[in-house]
């Protein structure tokens, strides 16, 4: 399955790429899946946006432009849509 | 230099034999300015008592306090009775980061409500320093004047010769007329011209929202002049410096990253990409430009600087140039300003944004308001109700000369100096329909109906449509709630926010610190006791969050609130957002969820107070003096 990802904020600063793609074999995956390879494609990712659980604190995931998730164990289908993002969204 | 001097008796005698609580000097310095050439102007001392700095700390929460105590519900805000008040906070001074701000409070021209706007630096540690917790004015100088204090010498001095001059002008000229040691806070023409949504500047920053720039500029005062070296005692000065070491710290970590990287300008691309990016006066949530205006772009093309407030170890701020050439000017830039002067109005060209961002700065004008208003001529033009046919959205050098026109107060500047409500009350027909604001205040850059939670904060919010006060949006961006399905359970996620900020705006910190707290009132509480020696717990600061917002609360009764107030403008509701169908909120669904808003703050479900609640936080007093009035 193909997972389209998005960065955006601090994550698209430490991969210095707007987006990427991340296969992974069979239909479904979880969102913890999908930051590992994350992590073993973009180190900077790894040491400042993510920890073994998912995501750090200050950062936020959300799926197709829709719904925010934080659970390590959200479901992800093939074609979705990652975002990656710095989480506060004040100014 | 004539000098007009003040009453000298300022030494308050019954203060030196009261308990004084750390941070604080137990006092404000009342200023009446005099209604004429003939009463000079004068000021006292006013002993501030214990218990009303411990229940309203300061800032925010004390200048709403001091504003009732003034009788200012019920004035004209840009009377000589009117009051504003300039309040520091028993952090101040401290060594904690980010404590060197001051709020500026005064009920609001924009909107007739209250109106309590920050700033940051040194006029905060300086004006602290003159020996007083909060400086209050009220009347009216005879002539354009420098409100000067020093210590306890307080004088007018003329400003005729600063009268019209910008902002950083003003700030450049008098620091070049007054010795090291002062700070100044100034307004630039737009205050003077009475717009209705000009700021008060400080070393280029801004008290930005509701209009508080006009109140002094109806006072006749081009600037206030402060200097003072008066410090507070803390109660535990050594474990205090431990706390603030650890905080700065803190500051500097993953939970200020993306400010200190990248600024808040960040937002354009992340907004824009979830359709909640305001484009062409609310019509769209997505701006084709955007890209364009993104610092990830605009660093690429010019030179990028980082600047801190005093006492700031964060260094939010991201100043560009305004052209790629050696030497040019730079204009801070945050995500309001570049959303309200660029997709609001449909413009796109990053040169055009930074200069009329500047300019704003430079004639003392609200970004926000200045964009959404312009911006909601500019759908009048486009739909024939406003025969302003230069006007239109997209056009750089419309929006350019629009500002000028609002800052000069010619041609149609003078109704664009309004604001959106009084211009649509007199534009007519439907166009109160699309005037994007609520209470009069225009709306930040949070589209609602994709961010269904800052809905909810926008209409209910005191100062009238505000990011600020509330920080609703965070939910929306979070696993929390559903953003496009506003339910009445989010009430108390809103309220939340709501209180936090408020206990924020009062000690004062910067909010851009929310991050590094694992629990927020437990370490203000330390905060605050190691400075007053109080021994205040997180449940006392919960209830002091809830007064404050009360009080506020209170304070637009007594300016005339009804309950038709707290909603959104009729673009909002019952139609899906173009370019994003589920975007859609039902009046129904917004209507449910302010009730339960107002029960869960204890109010009436249209969001009255009761007598007992008044009591309870000791406000039922303000209700006969504000009737006196």
């Amino acid at each position: 399955m193909s997972i389209r990802v998005e960065f955006y904020g601090i994550p698209r600063h430490r991969t210095g790429v707007a987006t990427t793609t991340v296969e992974i074999a069979g239909a479904t995956a979880l969102l913890i899946d999908v930051v590992r390879r994350l992590s073993d494609r973009f180190p900077s990712l790894a040491r400042d946006c993510f920890d073994q659980d998912g995501l750090r604190d200050g950062f936020a995931a959300n799926v197709n432009g829709e719904r925010f998730v934080s659970d390590a164990s959200t479901p992800l289908v093939d074609g979705s849509c990652l975002l990656i993002l710095s989480a506060d969204a004040g100014g | 230099m004539q000098k007009d001097r003040a009453d000298p008796n300022l030494t308050p005698s019954t203060i030196e034999h009261r308990h004084i609580p750390g941070g604080y000097h137990g006092n404000y310095l009342s200023v009446n300015l005099g209604p004429d050439d003939q009463t000079p102007v004068t000021a006292r001392r006013v002993p501030l008592d214990a218990s009303v700095l411990r229940s309203f700390l300061g800032g925010s929460g004390l200048g709403t306090w001091l504003l009732l105590e003034h009788g200012s519900a019920t004035c004209d805000p840009l009377s000589s009775e009117a009051a504003i008040a300039f309040v520091f906070s028993p952090l101040v001074g401290s060594p904690l980061t980010t404590s060197a701000k001051f709020a500026v409070v005064s009920k609001s021209p924009l909107t007739d409500r209250i109106n309590d706007s920050m700033a940051s630096s040194g006029f905060a540690i300086t004006g602290k320093g003159v020996g007083c917790d909060a400086l209050v004015v009220t009347g009216m100088a005879a002539s354009p004047s420098i409100l000067v204090i020093d210590q306890d010498d307080v004088r007018l001095e003329p400003a005729e010769s600063l009268w019209g001059a910008t902002c950083s002008d003003t700030q450049r000229q008098l620091t070049a007329h007054f010795s090291s040691g002062w700070q100044f806070a100034v307004i630039g023409p737009a205050g003077e011209r009475l717009v209705r949504y000009a700021t008060i500047s400080h070393d280029s920053r801004h008290a930005g929202r509701g209009g508080s720039g006009a109140v002094l500029g109806a006072k006749n005062i081009k600037a206030i002049a402060v200097r003072g070296t008066q410090t507070c005692q803390w109660a535990a000065p050594d474990a205090l410096l431990q706390l603030a070491k650890a905080m700065s710290k803190k500051s500097t970590g993953p939970a200020t990253e993306k400010y200190r990287e990248l600024g808040t300008a960040t937002n354009v691309l992340l907004f824009n990409r979830l359709n909640t990016l305001p484009t062409h006066n609310f019509q769209q949530g997505h701006f084709e430009a955007a890209a364009a205006l993104s610092p990830e772009s605009m660093s690429i093309a010019r030179k990028r600087t980082r600047a801190y407030c005093a006492a700031c170890t964060i260094g939010c701020e991201h100043l560009y140039a305004l052209s790629d050439q050696e030497g040019t000017d730079s204009v801070r830039l945050e995500y309001e300003n570049l959303f309200a002067l660029g997709p609001l109005c449909g413009v796109g060209d990053p040169d055009v944004v930074l200069t009329a961002s500047r300019r704003c700065d430079e004639l003392g004008i609200d970004t926000i308001s200045a964009g959404g208003t312009i911006a909601f001529a500019m759908e009048c033009v486009q739909r024939g109700q406003l025969d302003q046919p230069w006007l239109r959205f997209g056009d750089g050098a419309a929006l350019l000369r629009a500002i000028e026109l609002i800052g000069a107060g010619e041609g149609f500047g003078r109704e664009l100096a309004k604001g959106s409500r009084r211009l649509a009350e007199s534009i007519g027909g439907d166009s109160i329909q699309f005037a994007a604001q609520v209470k009069g205040l225009e709306l930040p850059g949070y589209e609602p109906r994709s961010l269904q939670t800052m809905a909810l904060g926008l209409a209910v919010g005191t100062r009238g449509a505000d990011h600020n006060r509330s920080g609703a949006y965070e939910i929306d961006f979070s696993q929390q709630a559903d953003r496009h399905n506003l339910v009445p359970a989010t009430a108390a996620l809103a309220i939340d926010t709501e209180d936090k900020a408020a206990l924020i705006d009062s000690l004062i910190l910067c909010r851009f610190l929310r991050g590094i707290f694992t629990d927020f009132y437990g370490e203000a509480a330390d905060m605050l006791n190691l400075v007053t020696g109080w021994e205040t717990t997180a449940d006392e600061l919960k209830e002091v969050s809830r007064r404050i917002i009360t009080t506020k609360k209170w304070f637009n009764i007594l300016a005339g609130w009804t309950p038709v107030e707290d909603t959104l403008p009729a673009r909002f509701l019952n139609q899906p957002l173009p370019d994003d169908p589920a975007a859609q909120l039902d009046i129904q669904q917004l209507s449910a969820a302010i009730c339960m808003y107002n029960e869960q703050r204890g109010w009436s479900p249209e969001g009255w107070i009761d007598r007992q609640h008044l009591e309870d936080f000791g406000l039922a007093c303000f209700d006969r003096r504000a009737m006196d009035h």
